[in-house]
């Protein structure tokens, strides 16, 4: 049964579990789930690798590409394991990493301490030079400085260094200068980042803290990426790796081992890459993913088939309660992300009941081990998942496929705890808990929507990750949304993702200019000179001219504004009047309101090089009626609110729903996650095999 | 209406998203690098009473100045109020302002025909008119140097804005844009309010919404008061001073006596300085927030922030003082007050709470305003800078953090050089700041402005220079603050509240040095080990490590010199009682 042709494979390394995804030649395929080996990452994935090669009868001299979504970038950081790193610094601002921007994301707590720099004072050396902020040199650089900076360094012992002076976002020419003396006296071993290579833009916090996450996390990524492409070769493979970025686009091992910062949320990414791939395919330009796994769950915007990016990201802040305004808990990272709204809610959050007697969902989680009650190995935290299973939407003997086997009676003893607590019933505590983690999970989807002036009811949700397809509905009844899409796989969505990927790097430039001063022929040397070196990119990954395109773009704002709006520009022509309209357009879209008269500065310029990948959603479609096809349907009792009284629900696979629609109340159960439709809702499955279900709404 | 937990904390939640909104809207449609960058802002989502029910994660320290504008408000207009009203006001005396350059805006919210909320914005904008740029001066004398006074004034009459005041306020700012650019981002974030409250409503009956409302209300104060009520009975005072006007100061002081009886508290601060004939006076309105402020930060609990938290906390500020003075009283600068107001309600509770207050911080916010002409353009950059905490009884006092009452952020130093005729020199901590302590008190900081252009004036709002931020127990205070002009090599001391705008001249610095932040018990108690670690981080020089905190240390080796340290701190304990330096 093998194909002759060549196939690509996806793999997504998870806390619990590594996923990996094989797509033939013809477009079918292939899923395998194993466990995650904490211990040493690429054992589980060669594990996993033969045994899916081996069922599709594929040799892995076959694989023309393989596609890696790691955590290794983020656990670096969490963990606090990084390299030893040095910083270089303008004269004067040794301590602009740790003064940081000095707000933190508490109120009222005295005991509050802000996290340690990734590089401690001892380590920050000054050099004296100073650039301009238009790349004038106001003072040049003292070499000796330099030379004595270096000294230090090798003295310190250090196995990473960050340069990053003050404008230089304006001219690099110094940090070239440091770099070079650094070169020509310490060891080649050292992993060196220049902020103005990594992100030529202004602020010098955000910079320099960029650079220092790039330098700390290298040498960890760089052996990592380096050790799994030799044990892959070792195994046969020949394709080369290419890994996910934040931003969604993917880049080759070499370019992610010297930019690592680049694939910091690169698990998270690719699932907001999966949907949007889906939405594209159903015709559904406008979409909202919910991505609920064990700890967390994450939302993300995608608008005309684009999932939305962000520049502002701190890595290390633990969970990002979804709000921007929660800074300072972490470290800087000023570069491409997809917008990721994350919430600490999944199926193993715990449940409590706080000071005031409110119900809390989360944010502490009882992870893989105990796992929540119902797991039956030592748990006795009442968990989300327990509260499902006491509410009937989770098979009460055992969850996927039949390999975990469940403990109702202790999934309800611990629910029943808390239902003490508040004076409820046992099935109104679960219903409780359903609830207050559907509205924690709407704060996170009111995130990526409504903070930034989108109307939730313009979307449909698409649910994934193991817990997503069980509570989205209730979320988007809370927020107007019709419809809720669940395509197939849910649970390994992620790692489908990685194969849908464009190839991408972008380069950027800070201009900071008066939109009305600026000279369309400079405006499109700098688009030119940035297009080249996106080019360049491309080719170290042996993508030819005519495989890749180019997409333009610039940042703008009201003179004296401090946060940009991207605005893209068209692949022909341009003129400016075109980039100022289309940015008071966005500004009124954005805020509600614009001044037309007013004066616009262009803050940067964009170019983002990319090769499609040119795989569809609809690969997924062979993916349907994938796990159990049991067709006679069995009945169980479930409750739902606001009456809860037990109503006999039909469980079902998804081909049962091949007939036509159905109404609610139904639970769709399949090998990876469990699909709750209410009574009010309807559910039908469309030629690719998504479920698409539809909410009644009050008008 | 029976209580449903889960109901109560679906709209609990609802309602501080909708304020969190609220104040991202703010943030990323403002103009001025003060509201932009700074965040020197605050939100809020009021029930239909005008009680905060919500606010935004902004300032701590004006989330309570919100009732007193929002009783102004009701009480001059609560009988005309209409959809599509939005208010706006700053003035000090008769509106519940704070000073002349924090503007409320705020818009009541009609659902069904009936009045259900308010959202309410405060912006710090960058100039209201007055005697310098950055409406901030010490030296004015009466608040009608101040600037432009806005009572309460419809600034939309049923959607239609009105024109006459937009106008006025163009005309009496030196920043039009920006400040009619921030009162836009101010009016979106009104409009996003509405819209998350109507999104409320839209889900629960407005019986509903007002019965869980008046619940989180009652939470809130059933919670502070089983906070207070576990707290000893009785009064605990004390002192702390500003260093004074001028070139020849004269202490003012801030008298707290704090009386806590069963499950009320109350902060008395009779006996505080009398008002005075500058721009330092802190208005009703800000002294209750930071009252509030300091209260609620010593909880143990997490309480709402909502109105209920205040309602078993009583202030006392005699009219009059500087804690609340009376009409032509000047206030620009009244953070300054404020601020230590928070400092001293600490002090007082140091001796009951030991383990929840910190030592003394630098003292509230340093304000610089510098402006001038650069070519046609003028320009005004008002930076509002904080640093530092005082130790805690288990930790150091951090640097590189923003005042506890406050969140305010720094601003980029390449966006102000990019904007501005001016160089940033330096912005860093300065070693042996701190106050030596058991826990070290967090590092002062040093920023320097060079002037690029022609000629520009500047005021400077800073304190604790003779009255440092106090140690807890053993522990010293905090090094005192500094500014000075150099001028090629001359350097020009000033003192810590100049009475007058000051002139640079091209090339020009100006240099502020902030306070250290207080140490917290006995320096020759501290590990070793950590003092090592801040003489290798140049946080402590060598010879402070000796004379503060009796280690030496190996340099050389990076070791802390075991036998030379029991040797120091040996000596020190029949030293110790008595008073070093």
């Amino acid at each position: 049964m093998g194909e002759p042709t060549l196939c690509r494979l996806g793999i997504d390394i998870g806390g619990t579990f590594t996923d990996l995804v094989l797509m033939r030649g013809d477009a079918s395929i292939l899923i395998r789930k194993v466990p995650s080996t904490t211990d040493d990452y690429c054992r589980g994935i060669l594990l996993g690798l033969d045994a899916l090669l081996a069922e599709a009868g594929v040799a892995p001299s076959d694989l023309e590409l393989v596609v890696h979504g790691t955590t290794v970038a983020t656990n670096t950081i969490l963990e606090g394991r990084g390299a030893r790193t040095a910083l270089i610094t303008t004269r004067g601002f040794r301590d602009v990493l740790e003064m940081r921007r000095l707000r933190i994301p508490q109120l009222y707590n005295l005991q509050y301490t802000p996290p340690k720099p990734l590089v401690p004072r001892r380590l920050r050396f000054e050099v004296a030079e100073r650039m301009g902020p238009r790349g004038e040199i106001w003072e040049t650089l003292d070499e000796t400085s330099v030379f004595d900076a270096a000294d230090r360094l090798a003295a310190a012992d250090v196995e990473a260094v960050a340069i990053a002076l003050i404008n230089s976002y304006a001219n690099p020419e110094h940090e070239r200068r440091v770099a070079a003396i650094l070169a020509s006296r310490l060891s080649n071993r050292l992993h060196v980042t220049l902020s103005s290579d990594l992100v030529p833009e202004i602020r010098e916090y955000e910079r320099t803290s960029t650079a220092v996450v790039n330098s700390y996390i290298g040498p960890t990524v760089e052996a990592y990426l380096s050790s799994l492409m030799d044990r892959l070769r070792a195994a046969g493979v020949r394709a080369p790796l290419r890994v996910m970025q934040s931003n969604g686009g993917v880049m080759g091992a070499a370019a992610a081992s010297a930019k690592p910062a680049y694939i910091i949320e690169s698990g998270p990414a690719a699932g907001v890459i999966a949907a949007a791939a889906i939405a594209r395919r159903i015709g559904l330009p406008n979409v909202i993913s919910l991505d609920m796994g064990g700890t967390t769950a994450k939302t993300a915007l995608i608008e005309n088939g684009e999932a939305a990016k962000t520049t502002e990201y701190e890595v290390g802040a633990g969970i990002n309660l979804s709000s921007r305004l929660v800074k300072g808990g972490g470290h800087s990272v000023k570069l491409p992300f997809i917008d990721v709204s994350e919430i600490g809610a999944g199926g193993g959050s715990i449940v409590s009941v706080d000071s005031i007697g409110a119900l809390k969902v989360g944010p502490r989680s009882a992870g893989a081990v105990p796992g929540p009650a119902g797991y039956g190995q030592g748990g006795t935290d009442a968990t989300f998942t327990d509260a499902m299973i006491v509410l009937g939407y989770i098979n009460p003997r055992a969850i996927a496929g039949g390999s975990v086997a469940l403990r109702p009676d202790l999934a309800e003893a611990a629910v029943a705890g808390i239902a003490k607590q508040l004076g409820l019933s046992t099935i109104a505590a679960a219903w409780g808990i359903y609830a207050v983690a559907a509205a924690n999970m709407t704060r996170a989807v009111k995130a990526v929507s409504t903070y930034r002036g989108r109307d939730p009811r313009d979307f449909a949700l698409i649910a994934f990750g193991g817990n997503g397809p069980t509570v989205a509905i209730e979320i988007a009844r809370t927020l107007g949304m019709r419809q809720v899409i669940v395509p197939p796989a849910p649970g390994v969505l992620s790692a489908f993702g990685l194969l849908c990927a464009d190839t991408e790097y972008v380069a950027s430039r800070t201009l900071f200019r008066r939109l009305a001063n600026l000279g369309l022929e400079e405006l499109e040397d700098v688009l030119a000179a940035l297009s080249r070196e996106a080019r360049a990119d491309l080719a170290r990954d042996g993508v030819t001219e005519e495989e890749s395109e180019l997409v333009r773009g610039v940042e703008l704002r009201y003179s004296g504004q401090a946060y940009e709006l991207g605005v893209a520009l068209p692949s022909g022509q341009i003129n400016l009047e075109g980039i100022a309209a289309a940015f008071h357009a966005e500004h009124e879209r954005t805020y509600g309101h614009c001044s037309p008269g007013a004066p616009v500065d262009l803050i940067s310029v964009k170019v983002i090089g990319r090769s499609p990948a040119g795989v569809s959603a609809g690969a997924l479609s062979s993916l349907n009626g994938h796990g159990p096809r049991a067709a006679k349907e069995e009945i169980r009792i479930t409750h739902f609110g606001p009456d809860l009284r037990p109503q006999d629900t039909p469980i079902l696979t998804r081909p049962a729903l091949r007939g036509g629609s159905r109404r609610g109340p139904l639970v769709i159960e399949e090998y990876d996650a469990t699909s709750v439709i209410p009574p009010d809702c309807t559910a039908s499955v469309d030629l690719s095999g998504n479920l698409i279900i539809g909410i009644e709404q009050p008008q | 209406m029976k209580i449903d937990s889960i109901t109560f904390e679906v709209i609990a939640s609802a309602l501080s998203s909708t304020a969190d909104e609220m104040a991202i809207t703010v943030m990323r449609s403002a103009y001025s690098p003060v509201v932009r960058d700074t965040m020197d802002y605050s939100t809020a989502l009021c029930d239909h009473l005008g009680r905060v029910a919500a606010q935004g994660l902004t300032l701590a320290v004006q989330l309570g100045a919100f009732p007193e504008a929002m009783r102004h408000l009701i009480e001059q207009f609560g009988d005309d109020m209409e959809d599509g009203d939005i208010f706006l006001f700053n003035d000090p005396y008769g509106s519940g302002g704070q000073h002349l350059p924090d503007i409320y805006v705020i818009k009541p919210v009609f659902i069904g025909g009936r009045l259900e909320g308010y959202a309410a914005t405060m912006a710090h904008h960058c100039d209201v008119g007055g005697i310098t740029p950055g409406s901030t001066a010490m030296h004015a004398t009466e608040i009608f140097q101040e600037g432009l006074r806005l009572p309460i004034v419809k600034l939309y009459e049923r959607g239609v804005p009105a024109s006459p005041i937009f106008r006025i306020i163009e005309k009496n700012t030196r920043q039009p844009v920006q400040v009619l650019g921030d009162l836009k981002a101010q009016v979106s974030a009104c409009a996003s309010g509405e819209r998350g409250l109507r999104e409320i409503y839209r889900r629960y009956s407005a019986e509903a919404v007002r019965f869980y409302v008046n619940e989180l209300h009652d939470r809130a104060e059933a919670l502070m008061r089983a906070e207070i009520a576990a707290l000893p009975d009785g009064e605990y005072s004390f002192v702390d001073y500003l260093d004074g006007l001028g070139e020849n100061p004269e202490p003012l002081a801030i008298a707290v006596r704090v009386v806590i009886a069963g499950d009320e508290i109350t902060v008395d601060m009779s006996g505080t300085s009398k008002q005075v004939p500058a721009g330092i006076n802190c208005p009703i309105a800000m002294s209750n927030s930071a009252a509030y402020c300091a209260i609620r930060s010593i909880a143990a609990a997490d309480i709402p922030n909502c109105d209920g938290y205040m309602r078993p906390i009583k202030v006392v500020a005699p009219e009059g003082t500087i804690v609340n003075p009376v009409l032509p009283g000047a206030c620009a600068a009244r953070g300054v007050i404020g601020y230590r107001v928070f400092d001293a309600i600490m002090g007082a509770l140091a001796k009951i709470l030991p383990d929840r207050v910190i030592a003394g911080s630098e003292g509230g916010p340093t304000l610089v305003s510098i402006g001038g002409r650069d070519g046609e353009r003028r320009f005004v950059l008002t930076e509002v800078m904080v640093n530092n905490w005082g130790a805690r009884a288990s930790l150091d006092g951090p640097e590189g953090i923003s005042n506890p009452a406050a969140n305010l952020s720094n601003q980029p130093i390449e966006l102000i050089e990019a904007e501005f005729p001016l160089q940033v020199v330096e912005y860093g901590f300065v070693p042996d700041t701190g106050g030596a302590g058991k826990f070290r008190g967090g590092l002062a900081f040093v920023r320097e402005w060079r002037l690029l252009g022609e000629e520009a004036v500047f005021t400077v709002r800073s304190d604790r220079r003779l009255h440092p931020p106090y140690g807890i127990g053993a522990g010293k205070p905090g090094s005192p603050s500094s500014n000075a002009i150099l001028s090629g090599d001359r350097r020009q001391e000033l003192p810590p509240m100049p009475m007058a705008a000051l002139g640079l001249k091209a090339r020009d610095s100006f240099r502020h040095v902030g306070a250290g932040g207080g140490g917290y018990g006995d320096p020759f108690e501290r590990d070793p080990a950590m003092v090592l670690d801040d003489v290798l981080d140049e946080k402590v020089t060598p010879e402070g490590a000796r004379r503060d905190y009796g280690v030496a240390v190996d340099l050389a080796a990076g070791t802390v010199d075991e036998s030379e340290t029991a040797r120091l701190r040996g000596s020190a304990g029949t030293r110790r009682g008595q008073e070093r330096r």
